[in-house]
């Protein structure tokens, strides 16, 4: 026990004497958060489009004064030429052109069918779907205001049939990204403190030698392993809750859930990263070595972790893939802690999936640690 | 097990796969004898040691440290042995006092023998100015006998040098080896290798290794005579010439 004391205590002169790494551990996150949190939005905003009004009557006018008025779309002009209007959407100057059809009013009045053709730009389809969805909400209420206001229909005339859609948005009241990325990227920093440095700081020590030095103490290898894992677990949790606290500065969102029980999450989710840290530098001579596997690791789990794509959008096969990923159980049990407050009873299925993967890369990398350095 | 053996071993190997690096080697060092080890670059000189102290498992045969089995009972040989790489390994980023108590606690000293060690360190390698410098700060030279020093701190009777001066000016390779007399005169058992071949000649028996056997072994002065040279120098290179 005194030894793993002898062991952390030695791991922290390290990492408070070296002031390029300090910076590394506390400031980059914090840029990280800001400048992520900011720029990773899958937020709908600021459509641009581009209006052709053929028809130029007051009914047109009045339609086009609903799109410019919304505060999703942005007007960037009017065009009187198709080939023009296809330019605009062609060189990105416009996301969705609205074009307006002549005799727009005539068949208003006369009831019959008018037509509005929306062009959208649908090479981001996830953007495209959205810009549409807001357009064809434009149309609906304009239609709306059109029956309510036809002189000749009675009350029931007006209202038969007619499905008033009244939605809500729970724990995310408007749909904004930033509450959802952010337990993501404290997912992600957690998850590079523990398991880059940890395998980078065995690597290190064994290029410079200490390590075979320490083999020939009488320490064992688990105190050797504890006294690294110790102060990075550590450290972790520290940064993830500095960072927490610069979120609910920055962004305003505070932890819904208990913080206790994020910590104790978080601790349960290091017990598979420290093992990968390990086992990385037990396949590693050098630090490069080192980092690379690392950052392959990170990307996979980053890119199957459901934090950017929706695993339920991925293939049959890629989501079952998932399943081996402890990133993707940890970064739920973050979103629901962060934006629901979920208390653990709801939170088992992933907790113990965690607790399964933590045990078993840990002690796997323990027995390969032992016979390869041991 | 005779009481004046340090070190005993028989047929000792080690495989690679398909290499031998160390091929059924077998001699005994008495205690209190500054036994050297040589050999060319690969001869098998650093898996051997690192066998000794318990780093590496042997392929086959038997050995014996200060008493220790070394294939059942390696943690009882760490902490009877002292080792040394031709390495530095301190850590470069921790002051001198705190490697010393770093490797004090790691083998297990109590608060009380690091501090008085520590002293004691201290003054014998008139370091007490730069207790508080960075290792990284320190001649190498100096960093050499710290090592060296911090190997020692839990006073093993058997110390492992494996090329203890390697990349040392003339001086402080002389004053390094004043410290191993010093040490070896308390009784302790010092097996140390080397490329230096005036370094060769303090010891009091030499080994020769050459594609992992032992083709040689004994006193400097008996090789020197059996091979009928003036230096340890020319028996060294005349026997690693042969293939």
């Amino acid at each position: 026990m005194r030894q793993i004391l002898y062991l952390v205590q030695k791991e922290f002169r390290q990492i408070f004497r070296d002031k390029a790494m300090l910076r590394i551990i506390f400031i980059v996150p914090l840029i990280q958060i800001l400048v992520l949190g900011n720029a990773i939005t899958t937020d709908v905003k600021n459509i641009k489009i581009v209006i052709q009004d053929q028809d130029k009557t007051p009914y047109s006018r009045e339609l086009i004064l609903q799109f410019v008025h919304c505060k999703y779309f942005k007007t960037i002009g009017f065009e009187d030429n198709y080939t023009n209007l296809s330019d605009c959407l062609a060189s990105g100057k416009a996301n969705l052109a609205i074009v307006i059809p002549k005799h727009f009013q005539r068949h208003i009045v006369l009831n019959k069918k008018p037509d509005v053709q929306i062009l959208v730009d649908g090479v981001d389809g996830n953007y495209a779907g959205v810009a549409l969805g807001y357009a064809t909400d434009i149309l609906q209420k304009y239609q709306e205001r059109l029956i309510s206001s036809t002189p000749y229909l009675g009350f029931y005339a007006k209202n038969i049939h007619r499905v008033e859609k009244a939605p809500m948005f729970w724990y995310n009241p408007n749909l904004e990204s930033k509450p959802y990325i952010v337990p993501g990227l404290i997912a992600i920093l957690l998850l590079i403190i523990t398991m880059f440095l940890t395998s980078m700081g065995i690597v290190r020590e064994k290029e410079i030698g200490t390590l075979e030095q320490l083999m020939v103490t009488p320490i064992r290898s688990y105190q050797l392993v504890l006294g690294k894992v110790i102060p990075f677990s550590i450290l972790g949790i520290v940064v993830i809750n500095i960072a927490m606290g610069f979120i609910y500065l920055i962004f305003g969102i505070a932890v819904k859930g208990s913080l206790l029980f994020m910590v104790f999450e978080s601790l349960i989710f290091i017990i598979s990263t420290l093992g990968l840290g390990i086992f990385i530098s037990t396949i590693s001579e050098t630090q490069q070595q080192a980092l690379f596997m690392a950052w392959f690791t990170m990307i996979c789990f980053i890119l199957l972790s459901g934090f950017f794509f929706p695993i339920a959008n991925m293939p049959y096969v890629i989501q079952k893939i998932t399943l081996l990923n402890p990133l993707r159980y940890f970064i739920i049990i973050l979103r629901e802690i962060y934006l629901k407050g979920t208390s653990i009873k709801d939170l088992i299925p992933e907790t113990l999936s965690l607790v399964a993967f933590g045990a078993c890369l840990f002690i796997a990398a323990i027995i390969r640690f032992r016979k390869k350095i041991g | 097990m005779e009481n004046d053996i340090a070190v005993k071993v028989s047929k000792l190997s080690r495989h690679f796969g398909s290499f031998v690096a160390v091929d059924e080697i077998s001699f005994e060092v008495k205690k209190g004898e500054i036994f050297g080890f040589l050999g060319a670059n690969g001869a098998g000189k650093t898996t051997a040691i690192k066998m000794l102290c318990g780093l590496l498992k042997p392929t086959s045969g038997e050995a014996y440290v200060a008493g220790f089995n070394i294939k059942t009972e390696s943690s009882n040989i760490k902490k009877h042995t002292g080792y040394m790489s031709q390495k530095f390994s301190l850590y470069e980023d921790l002051k001198v006092k705190e490697n010393i108590e770093f490797y004090g606690g790691i083998y297990g000293l109590s608060r009380k023998e690091i501090l008085n060690k520590t002293k004691l360190l201290l003054s014998e390698l008139h370091l007490e100015n730069m207790q508080n410098s960075l290792t990284k700060t320190l001649p190498m030279g100096w960093k050499q006998r710290l090592a060296l020093s911090t190997a020692l701190l839990h006073d093993p009777p058997v110390i492992f040098l494996d090329e203890p001066t390697g990349g040392v000016d003339p001086v402080s390779r002389r004053n390094f080896w004043r410290i191993i007399y010093k040490i070896a005169n308390l009784g302790k058992t010092i097996f140390v290798t080397t490329h230096y071949m005036d370094e060769a000649e303090y010891c009091k028996r030499l080994s020769i290794m050459h594609k992992g056997k032992i083709i040689e072994i004994g006193t400097p002065a008996d090789l020197k005579s059996k091979y009928n040279k003036s230096s340890i120098q020319d028996v060294f290179v005349e026997l690693a010439d042969r293939d």
